[in-house]
């Protein structure tokens, strides 16, 4: 049992877990926005990071690591309800590829800014559980309390977010308005609200995203940490099929796990193209993605 | 009715001819003379053909021709009497203009767009590399043809799942293989060099005659400056010539129908899968041949070059020039060529530090917030802006 545990396929399994929980994260910050205002969030990333910025480097570094995260998530609410009432409510019913170029032009805004005030030097969060990972007869399991502790943390998101979505009246509310814009200000929801709110709950997803990446990976916390990651969880969310929180799950996760195999058994540059590979080729079988049921667009 | 425009260009070829008496007066020696008054003689010319609006209507193709001769010619002439900096900085914006009108027609005539144009323009900057190292006796033009075909294959081979893609999803999928170039030629590092990229074999300098005729004694680095900008305006001239007969042929029509109504579109029998997908392999093919020049131009490549941050660029230049119209494409490469140097003059007549955080950091703090507003207030950009204007002075 011990030596299955520290094989080679097991610590590929379990360390690609780790990624593709993240990878998860990405695609359903993705996706809330996607419901809800059928937009694709290029500066999903970028916001994420900002918000990250301003709960680990506008407090004092001494800062209790619990505290930090919970100004990074309340920095990721207020950021992702700017971003939608101030740039994106003007873009509605606008051509497809203005929200597209809206939302890179604040990508870049927002890293440049970033970059200025806090400059590129890369700095180390501090983390709350060891990341050495645990050992069985003196050999590491690809799992540390840390890993784990980013794992729980995904699954507690999630749950949160499926428990908000599928049981409350204000999950009524927002699944409502996202659906059926019109019947639902006719039933007296206010659906510019719950556009917000969709917002602010993806941005709020994405400060967690954030503040774990920058604490796990040897990266550190840069303007374009996050660069590299929402382009996975944009592949993930694609796959999955933009419109389906459960498919950001699943393939979030599957793709994290292949991708650990790819970089293991073959080499890390092959990682970002056998992702793209997945991608077009899942694109062209299923141009909605895998888990959406295909919808007749409207005229 | 053919002959009024003939009796224009004998006008204007008098008129042309006067020009060159006074640039003969004016100007020190015989051959700069001698070069002006060709300029001048062809320019009245075009203008002349191209201010006949029934010649426009009768022979629209040798109209547009005219319009992009006319163009070259001022730049040209204007060229000769800059600093070889600016000359450079030109060069580097005219190539930029090339893939900037790339762009402008995937936008202007199928509705799609791609943030991943600085890749493509990296497959054809490394494939003139590569193949200037193996094949150095090779004529340049066809160099930059091999270019061309490289980016337009890539290009095809992107483009295939573009053809059931809409909007966001394609637009990210061109993202991924923005943020995937870099492995793709870590990938071919024994051709590509790896991360310091390849140097061209030899530097593609003025023949010897036209330095002989035009300049003799001038330093060759300035003649071989002038001369690189040149070749870059006259390439940019034949791509527009192009761009703008493909904008008004029965493919560039069809496709915008396909921009405004795809469904209309496909109704009345215009295949959709092929429209988008030439329309993005014509984009990657523009995008390549800028890229193949930028490599001429700095006689070198190096991948970081090529990275996400200049796709986000090209981006920016278009939609705040003007996306979906020529003008506009054109007006983000001049914007490109001295964006660096106003930043520059901005950083030192604020007292900024040069080599601070907010210094560096100002070229993308101001383009992607001039993108975000230009969308947001004039998705049009400079371009629909000034016709705007234009139209309603017109109609005062």
């Amino acid at each position: 049992m011990g030596s299955f545990l520290t094989s080679r396929n097991v610590a590929d399994v379990l360390g690609g877990l780790t990624n593709g929980v993240i990878y998860s994260l990405v695609a359903l910050s993705l996706v809330l926005v996607w419901r809800s205002t059928r937009i694709l969030n290029f500066a999903q990333g970028a916001m994420a990071m900002i918000a990250a910025y301003i709960g680990f480097a506008v407090l004092a570094p001494t800062t209790n690591y619990w505290v930090s995260m919970a100004v990074a998530i309340i920095a990721g609410l207020v950021l992702g309800g700017l971003t939608e009432r101030v740039i994106v409510r003007g873009l509605y019913g606008k051509p497809e590829i203005n929200p597209v170029v809206a939302m890179v032009g604040f990508l870049l805004v927002l890293e440049s800014v970033a970059a200025a005030i806090w400059s590129t030097t890369s700095r180390g969060l501090p983390t709350p559980f060891s990341i050495v990972d645990w050992q069985i007869n003196h050999k590491p399991v690809a799992l540390s309390p840390f890993a784990l502790y980013e794992i729980v943390t995904a699954v507690v998101v999630m749950t949160v977010i499926a428990l908000l979505f599928q049981f409350t009246k204000l999950g009524l509310k927002l699944r409502a308005a996202a659906l059926a814009p019109e019947v639902s200000r006719l039933l007296g929801v206010r659906v510019g609200r719950m556009l917000t709110l969709g917002w602010m709950l993806s941005s709020g997803v994405g400060a967690v995203t954030a503040v774990l990446v920058a604490s796990n990976y040897f990266t550190g916390l840069t303007p374009t940490t996050m660069d590299g990651v929402f382009a996975f969880g944009f592949i993930a969310a694609a796959i999955g099929g933009l419109d389906s929180p459960v498919g950001a799950l699943v393939s979030g996760v599957s793709l994290g796990i292949i991708l650990q195999f790819v970089g293991d058994y073959l080499n890390s540059n092959d990682i970002i193209l056998v992702a793209l590979g997945m991608l077009i080729v899942s694109l062209m079988v299923r141009p909605n993605g895998v888990f959406t049921r295909s919808a007749q667009r409207r005229v | 009715m053919g002959a009024r425009w003939n009796q224009r260009v004998v006008a204007g070829t008098a008129v042309g001819a006067a020009a060159v008496l006074a640039s003969w007066l004016g100007v020190g020696t015989a051959r700069a003379a001698t070069a002006l008054s060709i300029a001048a003689v062809v320019l009245v010319a075009a203008l002349a053909l191209i201010s006949s609006s029934e010649f426009r209507r009768d022979h629209p193709v040798v109209a547009r021709a005219a319009i992009s001769v006319a163009a070259v010619d001022v730049s040209l002439v204007v060229t000769g009497f800059f600093s070889s900096t600016v000359d450079s900085n030109l060069a580097i914006g005219a190539a930029m203009s090339i893939v900037l009108l790339g762009l402008s027609f995937l936008t202007g005539s199928s509705g799609q767009i791609s943030i991943g144009n600085g890749a493509f323009m990296g497959v054809g900057a490394f494939t003139v590399a590569i193949w200037a190292n193996h094949h150095a006796t090779t004529p340049i033009a066809v160099v930059l043809l091999l270019a061309v075909v490289a980016g337009a294959l890539v290009g095809l081979l992107l483009g295939l799942p573009a053809t059931r893609l809409r909007g966001p999803y394609l637009a990210g999928m061109t993202l991924a293989f923005a943020v995937a170039f870099g492995a793709v030629l870590n990938l071919f590092s024994t051709w590509t060099g790896g991360d310091s990229g390849l140097q061209l074999p030899y530097a593609v300098n003025a023949p010897a005659w036209l330095v002989h005729f035009f300049q003799p004694g001038t330093s060759s680095l300035t003649t071989n400056s002038v001369w690189l900008v040149d070749v870059t305006i006259v390439t940019a001239g034949i791509a527009l010539f192009f761009m703008a007969n493909l904008f008004a042929s029965r493919t560039g029509r069809a496709m915008r129908l396909v921009r405004d109504n795809d469904v209309a579109a496909e109704l009345v029998g215009i295949s959709l899968p092929r429209a988008r997908v030439i329309a993005f392999t014509v984009s990657a093919a523009y995008a390549a041949l800028g890229g193949g020049l930028w490599t001429i131009i700095n006689n070198a490549v190096t991948p970081a070059t090529y990275g996400f941050a200049l796709s986000i660029t090209i981006l920016s230049l278009v939609v705040i020039g003007g996306i979906g119209t020529i003008p506009g494409a054109l007006i983000g490469g001049l914007i490109y060529a001295f964006a660096a140097s106003v930043i520059a003059w901005f950083t030192a007549h604020t007292g900024l530090n040069p080599q601070g955080n907010v210094a560096s950091q100002l070229n993308g703090i101001i383009f992607g917030g001039l993108l975000v507003l230009t969308i947001l207030f004039a998705p049009t950009g400079i371009a629909g802006f000034v016709r705007r204007r234009w139209a309603a002075w017109r109609s005062r």
